[in-house]
């Protein structure tokens, strides 16, 4: 039973770490209205300048997490201006298809300057916690902080700043959105920056509690796809829920099957959503 | 003169998936994201069939030593039938969500094929996989598999072509063109599309087939979604419009992939560099073409003439 | 006796709480087998939802529609119309990658269309039954010397009659036409009118949605008049014409203008 607990926990850290890596993905979803598979490398963008800088270059863990996420915040806003606002009209479908290109020459460009094999960073190995019974991390611990923190600055974000409510304006109708005089291109780009930045969180976590190697980062679209999928490519709010449902879904599998089996059940689980109720846990539905 | 052979090789066979997801993407308006899963059903499925029964270290359960022919023949029953299972529960999603699922569909399927060992030895895959001898032919192995490969992309679009020249792939058309005017002429959409969705899964599991003879061996590695990617860029590069852009598409990938590959490297990390170098050069033309479709232009100055 | 071709009863559609369709009661209404109903009402009364909720292309909150006694309830828009309902749209839509015979032939029942008949080549005698067929329809319309052209060469009237072709070719029971004169000329208009005489003396049954009342009520047998969703007059169109509550909803001001 303790055991049990213990992957409910570990599911719970997993969890925090999938709704920062989708929180960004759907938001560009919602306010560019496509797919945008190349969030996924922009996770390993992140984590291997953390790495960089820390390992590489000596620094201390803190700044070089800051500049991972500054630097691929602004990498997503160049992407998004010079790659995907130009073919908006092309639709959802050739967007979607392009960034499949620019995974591409992302990954492909990763694996040039960086290469193959398994790196970790600088730091100290990881202290372990007795909480009633059950052990967890010190970075298990940041993990779970910087996604409450990062979750809650959002949300105030979102609320109570005028970007943010043009984000959500354009998110839920952008035709209206855009009549009602918000400036659409500069929501756009303000989306890109934060969308973006929050995939460096994410890959800041990643480097904290992975070993990296280069290929990471394909691994993480698949359970990216899994919880915006499951929260329905509409909510923000949802994601938090699906986040954690396949979070928690995935280790507290390990304890009934085979641990190969866990990307699967994160699909497992997509699939009977989706047959379910094909609209998402934020049931908005779409037409 | 291998690396044009292997070129011709390869390039029919994933030619064959790109003119499936062709009828798939540009006629039925469906984004199957998991075209892979095809392939892998048939190439696995044709090795179980022709394997011999397990004995010693094999952990896999069915080996049913039958002819070749069996085997391909099942390879297409394979493809079809996961096309079915797939389909079925998942083709009135539309769009990106058809995507989603076929993609994460195939994912499923290989997670399943690197755990449950008893399916095909795990990540070890099945290898030594029988395949027909070609010497009553007096040619190499390398000459008749390429020219087999190549025939099956062409029986495969001439069969495609057929197809949609007739009143059935007029009604396609207008299902691509006009959802709802279709359906005031009686069309039924989700039907069609399954159809459409069913019978472009067959030619892909006898490449699966063709697939597992040339390689002779069957593992998960050689079924990721990198395969799909794959076919996707190939189905852009040839322009989405026409089965020859398609397999010219194709060719054109692959010629590229194996001409790098054939060029001597002096150290491990400039093969490395090298094969990423093919990856950002894929990827850069990939985006240019969908952004400026030089394809659908020419098409378009067609038309207007 | 003889049963109402289409008998539309307590129809209720609302739209995101607003009541688009039926109001609290429904909306009710029967047509006859060979009536030639003229469906009018000011902007928003609405009529095209109603088309809609008939042709299954929506689906109502509550209340049913029986075409010739068969609940149309579950029915997807393609079985509807597989039954015998035809109809053209208010935005008239064409298939732009087939030729003007295409989209006519595209609408005929054909049991060439299957993939079987595609792979052994059996298509070919039913094509040239229906290419036949649909370029007589396509005369009857007037696009006999457009059938090879492409349809984005056509104008917006000749598009509306190239649907029309399309839905006569499938020789439905009952025909309900969309708007049939908006942005057409006034020569089309003529001929699109001498149509609809045509059809309705071939004993068929036709219900036309239209702005244009001159043209309607000249030339309809029956009248219904929407406002708010709800029936508020029906009768001959000499009826209509004396009835003071469609005067003041709708004839007045149009009258005036």
């Amino acid at each position: 039973m303790t055991l049990l607990a213990q992957y409910a926990l570990t599911g719970v850290v997993t969890g925090c770490f999938l709704i920062l890596a989708t929180i960004g993905f759907s938001l560009t979803r919602q306010v560019e209205g496509f797919l945008n598979i190349a969030h996924a490398e922009m996770l390993g963008v992140s984590a291997f300048i953390t790495w960089g800088l820390n390992a590489g270059a000596g620094w201390p863990f803190i700044p070089s997490a800051v500049v991972a996420i500054v630097v691929t915040a602004f990498l997503g806003l160049a992407i998004g201006r010079i790659v995907y606002d130009p073919m908006r009209r092309l639709g959802p479908a050739v967007l979607l298809i392009t960034s499949v290109g620019v995974s591409y020459v992302i990954a492909g460009v990763m694996h040039a300057v960086i290469g193959t094999g398994i790196r970790s960073l600088d730091m100290p190995l990881a202290t372990s916690y007795k909480l009633f019974g059950l052990r967890i991390s010190n970075y298990q611990i940041a993990v779970v902080a910087l996604a409450v923190v990062t979750g809650l600055s959002l949300a105030l974000f979102m609320n109570r700043t005028r970007t943010g409510l043009a984000i959500r304006a354009m998110s839920s109708n952008p035709e209206l959105a855009a009549s009602r005089g918000i400036d659409v291109r500069q929501t756009s780009r303000a989306t890109w920056l934060i969308g973006s930045g929050l995939a460096g969180v994410a890959g800041v976590m990643l480097a904290l509690i992975a070993t990296l190697s280069t290929d990471i980062a394909f691994n993480q679209i698949l359970q990216i796809l899994a919880v915006a999928i499951l929260a329905g490519l509409g909510s923000l709010y949802s994601v938090i829920v699906a986040g954690l449902i396949v979070g928690l879904a995935m280790d507290m599998s390990v304890y009934f099957i085979p641990a190969g089996y866990r990307p699967l059940i994160a699909f497992a689980v997509v699939i009977l959503a989706l047959l379910i109720r094909p609209e998402g846990l934020s049931g908005k539905a779409r037409s | 003169m291998q690396t044009l052979l292997s070129i011709i090789m390869f390039g029919s066979l994933f030619g064959v998936l790109t003119l499936s997801l062709n009828l798939q993407y540009a006629r039925g308006g469906m984004i199957n994201f998991g075209t892979v899963a095809y392939f892998a059903a048939g190439a696995y499925v044709y090795a179980i069939v022709t394997q011999e029964p397990p004995e010693g270290l094999d952990q896999y359960l069915l080996g049913l030593d039958a002819p070749w022919w069996a085997g391909f023949l099942a390879a297409g029953v394979a493809s079809m039938a996961f096309a079915i299972l797939t389909g079925w529960p998942t083709l009135r999603l539309r769009g990106e969500y058809l995507a989603l699922t076929t993609f994460a569909f195939a994912e499923m399927l290989n997670s399943l094929l690197i755990n449950e060992r008893r399916i095909g030895n795990g990540t070890v895959g099945l290898s030594n996989v029988e395949r027909p001898d070609p010497a009553a032919l007096g040619l190499p192995d390398s000459y008749v598999y390429a020219g087999a490969a190549f025939l099956l992309m062409i029986a495969t679009a001439l069969a495609f072509r057929r197809l949609l020249a007739s009143p059935y792939g007029r009604a396609i058309d207008a299902i691509r063109d006009d959802e709802t005017a279709a359906q005031a002429i009686g069309k039924d959409i989700s039907r069609l599309r399954f159809q459409v969705f069913v019978i472009s899964a067959i030619p892909i599991g006898f490449a699966g087939a063709l697939y597992a003879m040339i390689t002779t061996l069957v593992s998960p590695e050689l079924f990721s979604a990198e395969v799909t990617f794959l076919v996707w860029i190939a189905l852009v590069l040839g322009g989405e419009r026409t089965l020859v852009g398609a397999m010219l598409g194709t060719m054109a990938l692959i010629g590229l992939q194996e001409l790098i590959r054939a060029i001597p490297f002096e150290s491990v990390r400039a093969a490395e560099i090298a094969a990423a170098g093919e990856d950002i050069v894929t990827g850069i033309l990939f985006i240019i073409i969908l952004r400026w479709q030089p394809f659908e232009a020419l098409v378009r100055r067609k038309h207007a003439e | 006796m003889t049963r109402d071709l289409l008998v539309v009863d307590r129809l209720i559609k609302r739209f995101g709480g607003l009541k688009a369709v039926g109001g609290d009661t429904g909306l009710s209404f029967s047509v006859a087998r060979g009536t030639f109903l003229g469906l009018i009402g000011p902007n928003g009364a609405g009529k095209s939802t109603t088309f809609n909720l008939i042709s299954g292309v929506l689906k109502p909150d509550s209340g049913a529609v029986l075409l010739d006694g068969v609940d149309l309830a579950k029915a997807r828009a393609s079985e509807i119309a597989s039954l015998g309902l035809g109809r053209t749209f208010q935005t008239p839509r064409a298939f732009p990658s087939l030729t003007v015979l295409d989209n006519v032939v595209v609408g005929a029942h054909n049991d060439g269309e299957t993939i079987g008949s595609a792979i052994f080549g059996r298509w070919r005698a039913e094509e040239r039954r229906l290419r036949d067929r649909a370029a007589s329809v396509l005369a009857r319309v007037g696009l006999a010397d457009r059938v090879n052209d492409h349809v984005g060469n056509l104008s917006g009237g000749e598009l509306r009659m190239l649907e029309v072709a399309r839905q006569l070719v499938r020789d439905p029971k009952i025909l309900l036409l969309d708007e049939p004169t908006a942005g057409v000329d006034p020569s089309l208009q003529a001929k699109l009118s001498n149509i609809l005489v045509d059809l309705h003396a071939e004993g068929r049954t036709l219900i036309v949605v239209e702005h244009n009342l001159h043209f309607l009520l000249r030339i309809a047998d029956s009248v219904v008049v929407l406002q708010n969703g709800q029936l508020l007059s029906q009768g001959t169109p000499g009826e209509i014409k004396a009835d003071e509550k469609v005067i003041t909803a709708y004839l007045g001001s149009d009258h005036a203008a």
